[in-house]
């Protein structure tokens, strides 16, 4: 009867930017006769921040302040097509989507901003919003200005669009036998340090911290990545050691029946938690960036696994690791029980027994 | 039945078992409290009746008649924001959002009963409040900075005297 303290670690790699060609997202960019812009694209932001981070990426793509971007994807009918936020996608693909538009926009105002200026747009570059001449500084002229000279000057309308489908990669060619093109646009990279006591007497796990490394990619946005880290690391805690819908699954037998019976991390369950953001940028992604939403939960509970390991010395190989689960992997632990002349069966210790000299335990009838 | 909501006296013709958050939802048309579990135990329906923090998913509007009510539109408004809402906003302490009306009604109440702002008092205060996406790490955060005083309510997003003016358009129709 007592706690136990244990440590852990996991690593994990995570793919994102699906090439099974089945994937692709639209954006489409338009500029308003005061230099503001509309982006129409496809990606519901369900709180994972992509309406900021694309906002951010037409910004820095277009060269006006973030805050003259307004995103849209409020109406499936004026949006372009894009298959959604999933796949930790939302990012890396539509990303690359709304920067290819907004490319392609400002190709459109280098074009106008060069007759306004007289100079080849080649030798003009636009950022904070205004128009400068390469190597010629006092050469300039505002963005809003351009957008005004497009549309009552040249009857021009300053957009672009943008779409990205990653290239379809068979896993195996056929013909071949060789993988042609990686599968995955980009590999995530993470590592989990988990600390947890475990009582022997109750079987009850707590997790006291969660030192969380995850590589990225380019944070586009640190603290909304922050942010996803430190909620996987929660969801990733109840995955270890809370969440269960059917204890005895395939056996529907004691699910929860109502919300309470469904333990999902309160408040009070919060562990220390560290978040580290790695930056290694990718090729093929927005800036360099990477996925970093589904894999934000996956390295916690095998860290929680081997930390309980540590703590206890034995493994619980079924997720979560309850109380109940805690307690049986420490009876199997022991040693076989013995009621009068009854012998348990125990596999391991029958095997062990044969190959030293053939005595068996026999199975109780 | 009435009930004054946000500082404004209603008539309330629901049935008078009609738990508060339908009144407040269906009824009058106030939707920042969220119908999550309607069993009590998640807190995303919280609203201050006379300045408690109560679930409104249990509550049968017969009981809290006459009572004054407070949703987080009642707390602040998007050119004010209050103490709590301004450090939610500062310590990115929302994500999807779907808690975040009912964190705002604890805390601001935790805030308005003097509470000390250690983390250990915000854990146990707003334990009932389920959050699945934002890991509570930048909530609890938002919420030691308020009590702190470390951040107040501000009128930040009133336009600023000396910005920018706004684009002259040559040629455009007046």
């Amino acid at each position: 009867m007592a706690i136990h303290k244990g440590r852990g670690i996991s690593a994990i790699e995570y793919p994102t930017g699906m090439n099974q060609n089945g994937d692709p997202s639209q954006a489409w960019i338009k500029m308003k006769p005061d230099g503001r812009v509309d982006v129409f694209s496809g990606t519901a932001d369900i709180g994972n921040g992509s309406k900021t981070i694309q906002s951010q990426i037409v910004a820095d793509t277009l060269g006006v302040p973030y805050d003259w971007v307004t995103y849209d994807n409020s109406n499936t009918d004026s949006s372009p097509v894009c298959t959604g936020t999933f796949a930790s996608r939302a990012t890396f693909v539509a990303g690359m989507a709304v920067k290819k538009a907004a490319e392609n926009a400002r190709t459109k105002l280098l074009e106008i901003a060069g007759k306004e200026l007289e100079i080849d747009p080649a030798d003009l570059e636009v950022a904070d919003g205004e128009v400068v001449a390469k190597g010629a500084p006092q050469k300039k002229i505002s963005v809003a200005d351009v957008a005004v000279a497009a549309t009552w000057t040249h009857g021009e309308l300053i957009t672009g669009t943008g779409a990205h489908l990653n290239p379809y990669a068979p896993i195996v060619d056929s013909e071949t036998g060789r993988v042609e093109l990686p599968p995955h646009a980009a590999i995530s990279y993470a590592a989990c340090a988990a600390e947890v006591e475990v009582d022997d007497e109750t079987g009850n796990v707590r997790v006291t911290r969660l030192v969380q490394c995850f590589d990225v990619g380019t944070a586009i946005n640190p603290t909304l990545v922050e942010g996803q880290i430190e909620g996987g690391a929660v969801q990733g805690l109840g995955l270890g050691v809370l969440e269960n819908c059917y204890p005895y699954y395939p056996s529907v037998e004691h699910r929860g029946g109502q919300f309470g019976s469904y333990l999902a991390p309160g408040m009070e369950d919060l562990p220390q938690v560290d978040t580290i953001i790695i930056e290694n940028p990718s090729a093929g992604g927005p800036y360099g960036a990477k996925g970093i939403g589904e894999m934000a939960n996956n390295p916690q509970p095998p860290a929680i696994a081997a930390a309980v390991y540590d703590a206890i010395g034995v493994w619980v190989t079924e997720l979560p690791i309850t109380p109940e689960r805690v307690l049986r992997a420490l009876e199997a632990k022991a040693e076989p029980r013995r009621e009068g002349k009854v012998v348990i069966f125990d596999e391991e210790l029958s095997v062990n027994s044969v190959s030293n000299g053939g005595m068996r335990f026999e199975v109780p009838a | 039945m009435r009930l004054t909501v946000n500082g404004i006296e209603r008539g309330i013709e629901s049935a008078p078992l009609t738990p508060l958050l339908y009144v407040l939802r269906e009824e009058l048309g106030i939707t920042s409290p969220k119908a999550g579990c309607q069993q009590g135990g998640c807190g995303a329906c919280t609203v201050l009746v006379d300045g408690e923090a109560r679930r409104a998913c249990l509550l049968a509007v017969a009981a809290v008649d006459g009572a004054e009510i407070t949703t987080v539109e009642g707390l602040g408004a998007p050119e004010a924001l209050s103490a709590i809402q301004t450090a939610f906003h500062e310590h990115y302490a929302a994500q999807c959002g779907f808690c975040t009306s009912g964190m705002l009604i604890a805390a601001h109440a935790y805030l308005e009963h003097g509470g000390s702002g250690e983390r250990e008092s915000i854990q146990e205060t707003l334990s009932g409040h389920v959050c699945r996406c934002t890991g509570y790490v930048k909530i609890i955060d938002a919420v030691a900075a308020a009590a702190g005083g470390e951040i107040t309510s501000r009128q930040k997003w009133l336009p600023q005297t000396g910005e920018e003016s706004p684009v002259e358009v040559p040629g455009a129709p007046a």
